[in-house]
């Protein structure tokens, strides 16, 4: 009974704090939290992951959704906080805009270039005096045989 | 005294291969047979010591001897009988040392198994293949020595790491590295033809079958590899897009490209250079790998061990990069042009040469994103990450082009552009993809489970794989058709068809699988007994309180869980965690997973009530078609394994390429 007050305060409290926000979709929560990555885990996001650190972040993201805030938003203040790092996928400024330039360009300017390479190569080769593998091991047999009936061999 | 003996037989295996190398280079220089027996005696010789030396090493295993480091550090004296074994290749010095083995093995076997069309290049290619097993032998003795001893031995070894304690995890080493292995043969044969000049059609034989065999196994590997993950690490996927994965996915990837260029190469002599520089760029993604791995320049799930032996493979790929390319611009000239030169337009080779843009674009980009944070960080001192988001952003494009050129690919006819009964075919697969896309919608339950941009990737997927399966029918169909339906025939001349067709439709599968990772489901609850909650229309529910239990080494604490829907039970899932008694600290999830080819049901217990055990917290997820990725992973390989039964692909002037050294013993 001694903390009987605390206990009805906090839910008082807890019905005026959930006066002032929203309930979270599900679909947008996991949304965000599939674009930050779990900082202690190995190539999972804070979505997948159950480590402390992550079901943190995973709090900050639902109170932040339920103050209204967009997704861009959220990123950026955990982006700012942690570095470019804690998003899953680089940033598309400064020298990490490679990693997205360089698979764009590879399948837009890619296709040209084995069309141009590849396709309209209209190389001519001079093959006067090459003979193929072929040729050669013939003209060898060719000779064996005439030594053989020659009777060199 | 043992372990002695096996870093001895190592130590003699480093010096003979080191002979035998330049042995192979010596008789490759003065042409002088006796000379590259010898080289291929001492391979052999180095094969046998180390398989001696391997059988040391298990027998020490087994007999727990704690007074090797290795043992003491992965073993302990409650590990179970195939773990004991397995601990050999659970950590950094016994998995290279594996790889040694294997290595060696399967040198030995292409040394020894080469057709007489090639004998004129073996000693290059043994020169080769006994450079790279000298490096690795060099490794074993000094960075990574397995059998280093410590005294006094300790009573008891520090066991082994437990997520490795799987059967998965027990196969998925030796099968990747038999795989990683056999991409040294063509790379062997690569560099063999650039020193020797030309390839040969026997050249295109041997390539092509060792190819195909790294191929299967790598493929079997990568894939069970993904099951570990699934039933081990709980966080329902199979592939994460982790810089290991895609380390062993990027040769994975210039082996399918290695076996399609060789197709063109064969039927028309193009694209020969380009067959040269997969071979060479296949084995180097095996060490880039393993240098990713093991030298802890990227922390990711694998990297279970770190050391010294970084700046050695650091070296090593320097080396190889710098000689394979230096090689290449010196000699690639000299390969002869191609004879034929009707080719390109609207045919076959066309559409190979688009696939293999596609699929060596979406190395490229593999290969960015995995190396991509190291050089951020290392040029402008930026952390930045690339996870999956990043990949499954251009995988569904890639995959989508991919699938239209199987389909389609398949159908034309190698330098014509007249492919009779092609277009029919075509417009009828396109017309039946659409009802098979709205039945396999239907069956799938995709509408229910997904909208926008998921549901419309979804619905084209299923699109696509419908008319690659189509197209791969009605090819079969006209093939069989020109030879007036006389399968038996078919069967025994074109394996190589028939693998290539399993492969393809496997790959379609696949695909199809891989479409359901657009609609899981997951749900966090905690459960009090007799509880039951509802996912999907199924209802979960928590039959009792803890049990617990024993299974070999660990104890198990196992949740009973009944799934069930309308009232009818469907199965009786036990999600669990266990503890290890070298760690007694953690826990460890064991996961239960059950349901059919539609839907996995992956239950994780994420926790309980550990005074009671009467409440318990759970992640519930319903995995669509997890199942089809593993049936079609069967499918892709026995296909690979069917095609390399072919006798007849790569033969075609057997009577007429004959070896140098015939001439000279007649």
């Amino acid at each position: 009974m001694k903390y009987l007050w605390l206990v009805m305060v906090g839910f008082f409290w807890a019905n005026f704090s959930m006066a002032e926000t929203k309930e979270v979709p599900d679909d947008l929560f996991r949304n965000v939290a599939n674009e930050l990555r779990c900082p202690t885990c190995k190539g999972l996001s804070v979505l997948d992951s159950d480590a402390k650190f992550s079901v943190q972040i995973k709090d900050e993201v639902k109170l932040q959704l339920s103050q209204g805030k967009s997704k861009i938003e959220i990123l950026a203040f955990f982006s700012e906080r942690y570095g470019p790092w804690i998003l899953r996928v680089p940033p598309k400024e400064g020298v990490s805009a490679l990693a997205w330039w360089f698979p764009i360009g590879l399948l837009v300017i890619g296709p040209i270039l084995v069309w141009f390479f590849v396709w309209r190569k209209h190389e001519v080769v001079v093959t006067a005096g090459v003979r193929s593998t072929e040729q050669i091991v013939l003209e060898m047999k060719k000779e064996v045989e005439a030594f053989k009936s020659r009777g060199a061999i | 005294m043992l372990p002695n003996y096996g870093f001895l037989l190592l130590y003699l295996c480093l010096i003979i291969s080191i002979y035998g190398c330049a042995a192979s280079v010596l008789a490759a220089w003065k042409r002088h047979r006796k000379l590259y027996l010898s080289a291929k005696a001492a391979m052999t010789v180095s094969t046998i010591l180390t398989i001696v030396a391997s059988a040391i090493l298990v027998y020490l295993l087994y007999q727990r001897d704690y007074s090797v480091y290795y043992i003491a550090k992965n073993s302990s004296d409650d590990l179970p009988a195939l773990y004991t074994l397995t601990a050999w290749w659970s950590s950094l010095e016994g998995s290279h040392f594996l790889w040694t083995m294997l290595m060696a093995v399967v040198s030995t076997i292409a040394v020894w198994s080469h057709s007489r069309d090639n004998e004129h290049i073996m000693p290059y290619v043994s020169a080769t293949l006994q450079a790279v097993l000298a490096w690795m032998f060099y490794l074993l003795v000094t960075h990574s020595d397995p059998f280093k001893v410590q005294l006094p031995a300790p009573p008891n070894g520090n066991g082994m790491n437990e997520l490795l304690q799987n059967f998965y995890m027990a196969i998925h080493p030796p099968l990747l590295f038999i795989g990683y292995v056999a991409a040294a043969i063509p790379f062997a044969y690569a560099i063999a033809a650039l020193f020797y000049g030309d390839i040969t059609e026997g050249w295109v034989k041997s390539v092509r079958r060792w190819t195909l065999v790294g191929w299967c196994f790598l493929t079997a590997a990568i894939t069970l590899g993904g099951r570990w993950a699934y039933v081990e690490l709980g966080w329902a996927g199979y592939w994460a897009w982790d810089p290991v994965e895609n380390s062993s996915f990027l040769p994975w990837l210039t082996g399918t490209g290695l076996l399609h260029s060789l197709l063109v190469q064969e039927k028309l002599g193009h694209l020969k250079r380009l067959t040269l520089i997969l071979a060479i760029m296949g084995f180097f993604l095996t060490f880039f790998g393993t240098f990713i791995t093991r030298s802890g320049v990227i922390s990711s799930v694998h990297a279970f061990g770190e050391g010294p032996i970084g700046p050695n493979y650091l070296m090593f790929l320097a080396v190889l990069a710098c000689a394979a390319s230096l090689l290449y611009a010196v000699r690639a000239p000299s390969i002869l042009p191609p004879e034929t030169e009707k080719v390109w337009g609207v045919s076959k080779e066309s559409a190979l040469v688009v696939s293999l843009f596609l699929i060596l674009s979406f190395g490229a980009i593999v290969f960015i994103g995995t190396v991509f944070p190291i050089v951020s960080e290392a040029i402008n001192d930026q952390r930045i990450s690339i996870q999956a988001p990043y990949f499954n952003m251009f995988a569904p494009y890639i995959g989508l082009g991919v699938m239209l050129f199987v389909g389609i690919g398949n159908l034309l006819r190698f330098q014509t552009s007249k492919a009779p009964g092609a277009k029919k075919v075509i417009v009828i697969s396109g017309i039946l993809a659409l009802p098979f896309m709205v039945l396999f919608s239907y069956l799938g339950k995709v509408f229910a489970l997904s909208t926008g941009f998921n549901l419309y990737a979804q619905l084209t997927g299923f699109y696509f794989v419908g008319f690659g399966f189509f197209c791969l029918c009605g090819d079969l169909w006209l093939k069989l058709k020109d030879i007036r339906f006389k399968v038996g025939l078919f069967f025994k001349r074109n394996l190589a068809y028939i693998g290539a067709f399993l492969a393809h439709v496997g790959f379609l599968v696949a695909i199809f699988g891989f479409l359901g990772n657009y609609r899981g489901l997951e749900k966090k609850v905690t459960l009090d007994v007799g509880e039951s909650t509802e996912l999907f229309g199924y209802q979960f529910k928590l039959e009792g309180g803890i049990d617990v239990g024993k299974d070999q080494n660990a104890t198990i604490f196992a949740a009973p869980l009944q799934v069930s829907r309308n009232g009818q039970v469907l199965y009786n899932m036990k999600p669990a965690q266990s503890r290890y008694p070298t760690k007694p600290g953690q826990v460890f999830n064991e996961i239960a997973v059950a349901g059919n080819m539609w839907r996995d049901f992956y239950v994780v217990l994420a926790g309980f009530d550990a005074k009671t055990g009467k409440q318990v917290t759970l992640n519930i997820n319903i995995n669509p078609t997890v199942k089809f990725v593993w049936l079609a992973i069967t499918i892709m390989v026995i296909g690979g394994m069917v095609a390399v039964f072919d006798r007849f692909r790569g033969n075609r002037s057997r009577d007429v390429v004959a070896g140098n050294w015939e001439l000279g013993n007649l």
